[in-house]
C-alpha cells in the first residue's frame, strides 16, 4: 500500500531479482578495444605485436589504478591515443608454447601485507581506489548497484569463494579497521568470518551514502566508506586464479530479459549484441552501465571495460521521448523523490541558464547521482545531466581557483 | 566476419536515466480528464444540453486562447498536452449550467490569458489559473454566477445559501446521501462530491497528484467545522455538511493540488492543505460569499511560497552547520 501512494511505484526498483545462476562464460569476442587513456604503454607494444593472455601492455601511473593486460591471444591491429585494438586469434591458430608462460601470483599464500600487497594487486590489473579506502568501517555493498543489474545475488551465493578471498586480501591491506558486508534484507547469506548487516534492497539504497545511512541511521557519519561487491569479486577472482584481471561481470539486458555474463575486457558491444541473438533496431538506445546512471553509446564498436557493470538495450518507444527544450513545469516530483533533499528543480534551471554560482546555495555537492529526478520528471527534462554539468563546471572552477598565479621572474 | 546485421543500425543517443516512470504532462492531463468524466457525465444527465454547451464552449475557448497566446508569444503550440482542456473543464465545473455564453468566454479567456499565459505558460502560474478566471467573473457578474438565480425550473437548492440565510438548524435536515450524490445547486460539476472523490482517488493512485494535499485539506475542513459545531451547534453546521456541500471536493482534489501553485515537500504540503481546509469553513462562516472553497484555494496558493520556506535540512546536516 505504501508503494502505491508513493510516486516511485516501479517494481524493478526492488533490487532483489532472485537470479543466482552462475555467470555465462561462452562469449568469445572477435575484436577487442582496450582503453589506454592515461596509461603508459610498454616500449615494445606496437602495431602487429603478438599478444597472449596476461601479457602486460601498459602501466597506469596512479597507484590506485590497475595496469592493463592483454586478455587473449591476438595481434594488435591499431593503437591510437585512446585505445589499443586487438584482433583475436582463433584458438586453433595459436601455438601456446610459442609464448612465454604467465607466472601465477598466489596472493593468498604469499606473505605480502599492507602497501606491498596493494601494489601487487595493482600490478594484477585491479583498481584499488575503492577496495583500499582508509576508513574505520568499510562496508561491502552487496546490493545490486542499480535497478536492472542482477549479478549481486549470484556473487553472494554462488561465488562466495571469490568474495571470501577478496575480503581476506582487503583485510591484509590493513587500511580499514573493520570490514562488514551489507546484504539485502531477507536474503540468507552467510560468509564465514565477516559480520553481515541487512539493508532494505530498494533503490537508491545501493548508493554509497544512502547505504551507510541505512546501516548507521546517520547521514554522512565519519569514518564510514563503502565498496561495491563487483570490485571485491574482481579482487577475489584474481586471488583465486593467480592471473591478472582480464574480464568483468556484466548484466546484459535486452528489453525485459537479462543474463549475467563474464565478458573479456575490451569486448566490442556489437559482438555482444550479436551473441545474445537479439537484433538491434533503428532508434534503439544502447548503454553501458546501469539504466539510471549509465552512458549511452554512439557506436557499436565501443567496448566493455573492466569496471563496467552492465550493458542494456532500451528499445525505441519504451519511454516517452525527451524533447530538447522542454521547460520545467514546477511539478515538484524531483524534490519529493530526491534522497538528499536538494532541489533538482532549481538546480537544473541554474545549469540551463548558466547560473552555476547559484547552484552553491542549493547544496549541489550533496547530489549522489541517483538519477531519480529525471526518472520522475513529467516534462522529460535531463535533470540529472544538468546537475552533473553544474557539478563539473564548479569543480573545474574550484580547481582553477586553487592554482597559484604564475608570476614572471624578474631579470635581476 | 565484419559484415554484421547490426552494421547499418542507427542507435539513438540519450542522457541517463534510460528508464522513466512513464508519467508525462499529456498522460497526467488525460488521467485528470478521466477522473473528471463521471462528474461531467452526471452533470450532462442532470442538466442536459445547457451543461454540455457550457463545458464544450469552455474547453474550446481555453484551447483557442492558449493557441493564440502561444502564437503571439512565439511558443510552440501545446494543445495536444491537454492542460488547456483540463483548465476548461475545471472552469466549467464551477459555473452554473445556465451560464450565458459570454460569461463562459470571458471567464475562461481571462483564466487562460491572465491566469496562465501572462506568466509564461503551463506550470508557471503562482495562483490557480482556473480560479483567477472564476474570481473575475464571480465578482463582476454575481447574479449570473449564482445557480439559485439562474436556474429556476428545479426543486434543488443551494445548501450553502440555506446555511448562510437560515442557519444550521435549517440544513440539519438535508440528507448527506443527497449531498454525496450531488442533489444540490451550485457549480455544474462541482456539486458531485461523491463522484469527484472517486475521481480524486483515481488520480492519487495514478500518481498525478500527491495524497498529502487533499487529505490534509479535507482534514482541515472537518476539524475546523467540528470545532465550530462544538462551540455552538445551533449556529454552525457539522463537518460532513461542509465536506459534501459546495465545491469542497473539487477544491481539495483538483484545484488545491495544482502543482505549480502548491508547495512540493511533505510538511509544507500538509500545512498548506490544513490551512486551506480551515479557510474554507472560516470564509463560509464569516465571509460574505456562500462558498468559501475557491477563495480559500486562491489564498493558500498565494501562501504557498511561505510554506515553502519551512526549512529542510540538507543531507548530512549536523548541529552547527549553517
Amino acid at each position: 500500500m505504501k508503494r502505491r501512494f508513493n510516486i516511485l511505484s516501479d517494481p524493478r526498483f526492488r533490487l532483489v531479482y532472485g537470479d543466482v545462476r552462475n555467470f555465462r562464460e561462452g562469449f568469445k569476442p572477435r575484436k577487442l578495444r582496450l582503453n589506454r587513456e592515461q596509461f603508459e604503454l610498454l616500449p615494445d607494444i606496437k602495431k602487429k605485436t603478438q599478444v597472449y593472455p596476461g601479457m602486460l601492455l601498459a602501466e597506469h601511473p596512479s597507484l590506485e589504478k590497475g595496469d592493463l593486460h592483454a586478455p587473449v591471444y591476438g595481434v594488435i591491429s591499431d593503437i591510437n591515443v585512446r585505445s589499443i585494438f586487438i584482433d583475436v586469434l582463433e584458438d586453433s591458430a595459436v601455438d601456446a608454447s610459442a609464448f612465454p608462460a604467465v607466472e601465477r601470483v598466489e596472493l593468498l599464500n604469499s606473505d605480502l601485507r599492507g602497501e606491498d600487497l596493494v601494489l601487487a594487486v595493482k600490478k594484477l590489473g585491479v583498481n584499488t581506489r575503492s577496495l583500499g579506502q582508509r576508513a574505520r568501517t568499510l562496508v561491502i555493498n552487496g546490493l545490486n548497484p542499480e535497478p536492472g543489474i542482477t549479478w549481486a545475488e549470484a556473487m553472494l551465493i554462488g561465488y562466495a569463494d571469490e568474495i571470501k578471498a577478496g575480503i581476506e586480501l582487503m583485510r591484509r591491506f590493513g587500511r580499514a579497521d573493520e570490514i562488514i558486508l551489507a546484504v539485502p534484507k531477507g536474503a540468507v547469506v552467510h560468509v564465514d568470518g565477516i559480520r553481515t548487516v541487512e539493508v532494505e534492497p530498494e533503490y537508491p539504497n545501493s548508493i554509497s551514502e544512502l547505504l551507510i545511512k541505512q546501516i548507521t541511521k546517520k547521514e554522512n557519519p565519519e569514518g564510514w566508506a563503502s565498496v561495491g561487491i563487483h570490485n571485491v569479486w574482481s579482487l577475489g577472482h584474481v586471488a583465486l586464479t593467480g592471473l591478472p584481471l582480464m574480464d568483468t561481470v556484466i548484466t546484459v539486458s535486452v528489453e525485459d530479459h537479462w543474463a549475467n555474463y563474464v565478458v573479456t575486457n575490451g569486448s566490442i558491444v556489437g559482438d555482444l549484441i550479436e551473441y545474445t541473438g537479439e537484433p538491434l533496431k533503428n532508434g534503439d538506445t544502447i548503454l553501458r552501465g546501469g539504466p539510471l546512471r549509465g552512458e549511452s553509446l554512439d557506436q557499436l564498436d565501443r567496448s566493455i571495460t573492466k569496471g563496467t557493470q552492465g550493458f542494456f538495450v532500451v528499445r525505441k518507444g519504451t519511454i516517452p521521448p525527451m524533447e530538447g527544450d522542454s521547460i520545467c513545469v514546477n511539478c515538484g516530483a524531483c524534490m519529493l523523490v530526491c534522497p538528499t533533499r536538494i532541489d533538482p528543480r532549481m538546480l537544473s534551471r541554474y545549469a540551463e541558464f548558466n547560473k552555476y554560482d547559484m547552484s552553491r546555495k542549493e547544496n549541489f555537492h550533496l547530489c549522489v547521482d541517483c538519477g531519480l529526478c529525471s526518472y520522475v520528471c513529467i516534462a522529460r527534462r535531463p535533470v540529472l545531466q544538468y546537475i552533473r554539468l553544474a557539478v563539473n563546471k564548479l569543480r573545474q572552477e574550484e580547481a582553477m581557483a586553487k592554482l597559484t598565479p604564475v608570476v614572471p621572474v624578474s631579470k635581476d | 566476419m565484419s559484415k554484421s546485421a547490426n552494421k547499418d543500425i542507427m542507435v539513438a543517443i540519450s542522457v541517463p536515466p534510460f528508464w522513466h516512470c512513464g508519467r508525462t504532462i499529456r498522460g497526467n492531463s488525460i488521467y485528470t480528464l478521466i477522473a473528471l468524466a463521471p462528474a461531467m457525465l452526471a452533470a450532462f444527465a442532470m442538466w442536459g444540453l445547457p451543461a454540455i454547451r457550457v463545458v464544450a464552449l469552455s474547453v474550446f475557448t481555453a484551447m483557442a486562447c492558449e493557441f493564440l497566446c502561444q502564437k503571439a508569444m512565439g511558443q510552440k503550440p501545446s494543445q495536444h498536452d491537454g492542460t488547456a482542456a483540463v483548465l476548461g473543464v475545471l472552469f466549467a465545473f464551477l459555473l452554473p449550467a445556465a451560464a450565458p455564453w459570454w460569461l463562459v468566454v470571458i471567464g475562461v479567456g481571462c483564466a487562460m490569458c491572465l491566469g496562465r499565459m501572462a506568466f509564461g505558460g503551463y506550470g508557471t502560474n503562482p495562483v490557480s489559473a482556473v480560479l483567477v478566471g472564476w474570481a473575475l467573473v464571480f465578482v463582476s457578474f454575481p447574479t449570473y454566477m449564482d445557480a439559485t438565480s439562474t436556474i429556476l425550473a428545479t426543486d434543488l437548492f443551494d445548501p450553502l445559501l440555506r446555511l448562510k440565510q437560515f442557519g444550521a438548524a435549517d440544513v440539519a435536515g438535508i440528507s448527506c446521501t443527497d449531498l454525496l450524490l450531488g442533489l444540490q445547486l451550485g457549480g455544474l460539476g462541482a456539486v458531485y462530491a461523491g463522484l469527484l472523490f472517486l475521481g480524486g482517488l483515481f488520480i492519487i493512485f495514478r500518481g498525478v497528484i500527491r495524497w498529502e494535499v487533499p487529505l490534509t485539506f479535507l482534514i482541515g475542513v472537518a476539524v475546523t467545522a467540528f470545532c465550530f459545531q462544538m462551540a455552538d451547534p445551533a449556529r454552525y453546521a457539522g463537518p460532513l455538511f461542509h465536506l459534501l456541500s459546495g465545491s469542497t471536493m473539487l477544491a481539495a482534489f483538483f484545484l488545491a493540488t495544482e502543482d505549480s501553485c502548491s508547495p512540493h515537500r511533505r510538511l509544507p504540503m500538509c500545512l498548506y492543505g490544513l490551512t486551506g481546509g480551515a479557510l474554507v469553513v472560516i470564509i463560509r462562516i464569516f465571509g460574505m460569499y456562500t462558498d468559501g472553497a475557491p477563495f480559500a484555494v486562491m489564498l493558500i496558493n498565494l501562501l504557498a511560497p511561505m510554506f515553502g520556506l519551512v526549512v529542510t535540512r540538507p543531507f548530512g546536516w549536523k548541529k552547527g552547520d549553517k
